[in-house]
């Protein structure tokens, strides 16, 4: 995986058998990872202290009086007593034969129900990866267009709209087109799972954030590739705008490729909330009811398959990766992409910044608490600016003092994910098995597993939550770094006699850092939310406290009566993805680069010193 | 271009790989939004709240779905007045002393076309005894079944068991024909029952289909089958009624039915109350005084009216208005504490968000009582999370909901197991002799009518220790389409769909 084979006629079988060696030890960490999960897995009621027996009898029956002898009955059926090494042992080996066992709440055979499931999470992911890639293009279409075209130069990034579309919840995005499309204007079906039709709306939901988030990211960096040597001499040759691009995107594209990977399996794990709006069958919802069940055949089974899908995902992404610019990373032949200019000072963060403000400090104001039961789902008045909630509360006061709880915590797990996800980034052979089998566990499973480890304190929360969010920071990071390494500046770098420290502290770091921070920022809504949706196993926020993600989920179901409810709260989420990104042009300003020293120009001028002999597309296959 | 050919043809040849991840329209082919218009009304589309969990195992939970799907009977079926009426079976009589009861069947068949013989009665019942874990409906009871020429079934107690024919009309204790059972002590429902519907086809636990059963005993059904979908979430079931994709969405969540049109919300009081538990063994409400000030504090009206929206009563007893003979036997509950000012007390009421409002009682019942002088915090969690704490007494008081009569049909066996000593879902850990006597003399009582009062009597001691502070008796919301007919509305949940539903 290294790839960086100092090259003679031998390459490509010493390439292949550098492959494989490195795969042969990156398979092994796979395989002990995933072993350790499935195990952990296997040891979560005993680590948990939570009685299966109980929670499989509640599962069956939720009107079930738990008396012993129905407990012993259900032990002795699962055969609880005999630990759980035994009860491993014997699905491992269950296993081998293609048999996954029997689920423990409904007796039937977990395989068909999982596979069913699972050809639905990958319709699911098929649809709204679709999705998420047209998102993608939308965003940095026009990015593409005027770079094609050389008209980049002094264009300010823009962001605001993809920020905020990032930042919009899923299940919230579910929610409305359910509504709006599928109910009131009964464009489309609005639940169930038969046909093509009814893929489109769960796919919008899901793809929607995720494509925005991939597309700030490739806009992030096309800039930089427009401004590569052979850009300049393919604009000078007359080569048509539209193949500059699609180089351009082949030169770009491979960066993103790991974390489309992640992105693709989240959304067939992760995807409860839209598999309920929806009335989905799929993967999600049903390790979620395995796991609220503690129904261990099911769970295991279901975080088996994920883990080798994310396996799957991951390696078919470096696969592609490879094929797009394989040749440039071995021969070290690439740029730096390095925006030609810094961007500039904006004041769109202050306007951002300031309207938070505004409203968290009006918000602050009011009493977040006080239940006036006469005053329910209230529209927006002077009296209740926002409008009230299901129990009376005033809308802004909840959004207002949920924000330093909500903001504070969110913002310790982004930088707690971010110096993680950082560090493991430049261990990629370590990390990248690591970040795969992490993002394959459904959020709800990690919360169990991390409370089932380190107890249920007032961190769990945020532990469980940044336990899973380095993983596509750490993705980001080596992806950039791989492409960093191969960089001719760096081999010039080297060969003026810079070690190894200076290079990673001087070269890389502040060349991949930025992009990596700007990501984290891009995430910190998400975070905020997924730091709420633990809170229904006992975990984190407890109503009536006006954390934001609870506020959400708990007007959610008024959405249709009460939309001020949810789409304020979103609305002061969405603000706060857009001050993230647009305020983190200022993060990447202080550069230490020699090179970068010179004095910002226009956009045509080539960052690259002009001895740099390679005027051709970067992946010229041999 | 010539590589996006080869793509487009090979995204062709996987379609018919891919539609195998489609899920089968309920009703085998048909487009479920789809009417099957035909002369006689169309299949039913149903909306069911509560996925199967076993498999459609008659003796869990899935018994109910059985049940409200018009596919499985038993010997009796109970009336609005919860007593015990013909279903499978046409009279009974007790003998010996109250030990056994001699049951008359009505002339019947299974749906696999046998006649219900006392043979398969007898065995049904008597594999129903031996089921592992004990079904709830027997608890504590010891039965025998025996077959007694050619029409009766006698059916045996250890200890004189009153209310047995009350229990028989537990779905869990409904009759299948002798083919259902495997020797794995599982049952198979589909074509074995004798209701009005037979199951055809089930498709694991998101939908079922089912024909109407020509040979029913009650006479034909007038819809000619059904097309039964599980929904879990309430905002979705809401959808499937409102885009057409079900004519009956079953238990509604109160926040859905203002947005439904308002023909076609239908209402009715059930047996499900939602009580407040308070933890009488430990933590502050361990002081009767405590638990009165508790209960003065609480004005259940205001749940009612804003939280259910009016789709629920303010609480009067363990008993609500959907036992109709409840009503004019309470009793005022004697020598209630004082209640005494808790000085900020420190309390956690736990609750769970499987039923939305829930949370939403919880937190006005946090103020109501924070009003009062308590200390409350909430902790609200799966109702998986939740059930093992909560019997453990982890928590100072935990807001529940319960359905008083779900499956013996019984008014004493909810008292038995969630107010006294031995109790098995007792979650106010509550243990008074007063309580004991006064549920063990109700549960000794043999005439119906003299039970009734002997129950409201215990009602009246479990009301005395504050240990329960009943909230709402809550009413069941179906949505039901314009055209549909006849569905049948009950207030122990457990039909739907029978004989005169059609559309």
């Amino acid at each position: 995986m290294s790839g960086r084979v100092k090259g003679d006629n031998t390459v490509i079988p010493a390439a292949l058998r550098a492959f494989v060696r490195g795969g042969g030890l990156t398979l092994a960490w796979r395989g002990a990872l995933t072993a350790a999960l499935v195990c952990v897995i296997g040891l979560l009621p005993w680590l948990s202290r939570t009685d299966p027996a109980l929670t499989v009898l509640k599962a069956r029956s939720a009107e079930g009086d738990p008396t012993p002898e129905a407990l012993r009955a259900v032990r002795d059926e699962l055969g609880l007593d005999d630990g759980p090494l035994w009860l491993l042992v014997h699905w491992l080996g269950g296993l081998l034969r293609a048999d996954a066992g029997r689920s423990w709440v409904s007796g039937t055979d977990v395989l068909p129900s999982a596979a069913q499931a699972l050809g639905v999470s990958l319709m699911l992911m098929a649809g709204s990866l679709t999705v998420a890639v047209c998102t993608a293009a939308a965003v940095c279409i026009r990015t593409l267009w005027s770079g094609s075209r050389r008209r980049l130069g002094g264009r300010a990034a823009g962001g605001t709209a993809t920020a905020v579309l990032a930042a919009l919840p899923e299940f919230l995005i579910a929610s409305v087109l359910a509504s709006v499309i599928g109910v009131q204007l009964g464009l489309l079906p609005a639940l169930g799972w038969y046909g093509p039709q009814w893929m489109v709306l769960p796919s919008l939901a899901l793809g929607l954030p995720a494509g925005a988030v991939l597309g700030r990211m490739l806009d992030d960096l096309l800039p930089g590739a427009f401004v590569e040597p052979w850009a300049l001499a393919a604009a000078a040759r007359g080569i048509p705008p539209t193949s500059v691009a699609r180089q351009a995107l082949r030169r770009c594209v491979p960066a993103l490729l790991p974390n489309l990977g992640l992105f693709a399996v989240g959304l067939s794990g992760g995807a409860v909330a839209v598999e309920q709006i929806f009335d989905i069958h799929g993967l999600g919802r049903l390790t979620l009811r395995a796991a609220l069940a503690q129904d261990l055949p099911v769970l295991q089974t279901g975080t088996l398959a994920l883990i080798v899908l994310a396996a799957t995902a991951g390696v078919l992404a470096r696969l592609a990766a490879r094929l797009l610019i394989g040749p440039a990373l071995r021969d070290g032949a690439l740029h730096s992409l390095h925006r030609p200019t810094p961007p500039a000072p904006r004041t769109l963060p202050l306007l951002y910044g300031a309207l938070l403000a505004a409203v968290i400090g009006l918000g602050l104001q009011r009493d977040p608490l006080a239940l006036d039961t006469a005053a329910r789902l209230q529209a927006p008045s002077w009296m209740h600016p926002f409008g009230t909630d299901a129990l009376g509360r005033d809308v802004l006061a909840r959004i207002g003092h949920g924000a330093l709880n909500t903001l504070a915590i969110a913002l310790a797990v982004s930088a707690a994910a971010l110096v993680t996800g950082a560090l493991l980034g430049l261990l990629p052979r370590l990390s990248r098995p690591m970040a795969d089998t992490v993002n394959a566990v459904p959020a709800v499973l990690a919360g169990l597993l991390v409370t089932g480890i380190a107890g249920g304190g007032p961190w769990t929360p945020a532990l469980a939550v940044a336990a899973v969010a380095w993983a596509p920071l750490a993705t980001h990071t080596s992806a950039l770094l791989e492409q960093e390494r191969a960089t001719t500046h760096l081999t010039a770098t080297r060969a003026l006699g810079a070690g190894p420290w200076y290079l990673l502290t001087r070269e890389l770091l502040p060349a991949v850092l930025p992009p990596v921070i700007r990501h984290a920022l891009l995430r910190l809504p998400g975070i905020a939310l997924s730091l709420a949706a633990l809170g229904f196993l006992g975990l984190g926020s407890q109503p009536p406290s006006p954390e934001w993600g609870l506020l959400l989920a708990e007007n959610q179901p008024y959405a249709e009566r009460a939309p001020w409810a949810v789409l304020t709260p979103a609305a002061v989420l969405a603000l706060l993805g857009a001050l993230a990104v647009t305020a983190a042009g200022g993060v990447r300003r202080p550069r230490l680069k020699p090179r970068s020293g010179q004095p910002a120009q226009p956009a045509q001028l080539v960052p690259e010193p002009p001895q740099t002999p390679l005027l051709t597309p970067p992946t010229h296959t041999p | 271009m010539r590589l996006p050919r080869r793509r487009l043809i090979a995204g062709l040849l996987l379609t018919p790989f891919l539609s195998g991840c489609f899920a089968s329209p309920a009703g085998g082919g048909a487009s479920p939004a789809g009417s099957s218009g035909s002369s006689e009304g169309g299949r039913l589309r149903v909306a069911l709240a509560f996925p199967p969990t076993e498999n459609f195992s008659p003796y869990g939970d899935d018994a109910y779905q059985l049940s409200r799907l018009g596919v499985s009977e038993g010997l009796t079926q109970l009336d609005a007045n919860g007593t015990a009426i013909p279903a499978l079976a046409e009279s009974w009589s007790t003998e010996n002393g109250g030990h056994s009861w001699l049951f008359t069947l009505r002339d019947a068949k299974f749906q696999d076309g046998s006649e219900v013989t006392p043979d398969a009665v007898a065995s049904a019942l008597t594999r129903a005894a031996q089921a592992e874990p004990e079904l709830v409906a027997l608890s504590g009871v010891k039965l025998t079944a025996k077959a007694v020429g050619d029409n009766q079934v006698r059916v045996s107690t250890e200890t004189p068991d009153p209310v047995l024919p009350l229990r028989l009309s537990s779905p869990r204790l409904a009759v299948f024909s002798p083919k259902a059972y495997t020797n794995k002590g599982t049952v198979n429902p589909v074509g074995t029952a004798t209701g009005p519907f037979q199951l055809k086809q089930i498709t694991g636990d998101t939908a079922a289909s089912l024909d109407r059963f020509d040979g029913y005993w009650g006479g034909r059904a007038q819809a000619p089958g059904i097309d039964a979908t599980f929904i879990a979430d309430g905002t979705a079931r809401a959808n499937a009624l409102r885009t057409g994709q079900a004519d009956i969405a079953e238990s509604l969540p109160v926040a859905q039915l203002a947005a439904l049109d308002k023909a076609t919300v239908h209402e009715k009081p059930t047996a499900r109350n939602v009580v407040l538990h308070l933890n009488t063994e430990s933590g502050p409400f361990a002081d009767p005084a405590l638990r009165a000030a508790a209960r003065e504090a609480i004005d259940t009206s205001v749940l009612a009216n804003t939280v259910y929206e009016g789709y629920a009563k303010p609480g009067q007893g363990i008993y609500g208005p959907a036992l109709t003979w409840a009503a004019g036997k309470r009793i005022e509950p004697k020598g209630r504490a004082r209640a005494t000012h808790p000085n900020g007390a420190s309390i956690t009421i736990a609750t769970y968000s499987n039923r939305p409002e829930l949370p939403e009682v919880a937190q006005v019942l946090q103020q109501q009582l924070q009003k009062a002088g308590f200390k409350v915090k909430l902790d609200v969690r799966d109702v998986a999370r939740f059930e093992g704490d909560a019997l453990a007494g982890k928590f100072d008081a935990v807001v529940y909901a319960r359905n008083v009569l779900s499956d013996t049909g019984d008014p004493v066996s909810v008292l038995a197991s969630d107010y006294t000593c031995e109790g098995s879902n007792n979650q106010s850990q509550l243990c008074d002799k007063k309580v004991d006597q006064a549920v063990a003399k109700a549960a000794s009582v043999t005439d119906a009518v003299q039970r009734q009062d002997a129950a409201m009597a215990a009602e009246a001691a479990v009301l005395a220790t504050g240990a329960v502070v009943p909230l709402v008796h809550m009413k069941i919301a179906m949505g039901i389409a314009r055209p549909v007919k006849g569905t049948l509305m009950d207030p122990y949940e457990r039909l739907v769909v029978g004989t005169g539903t059609r559309r």
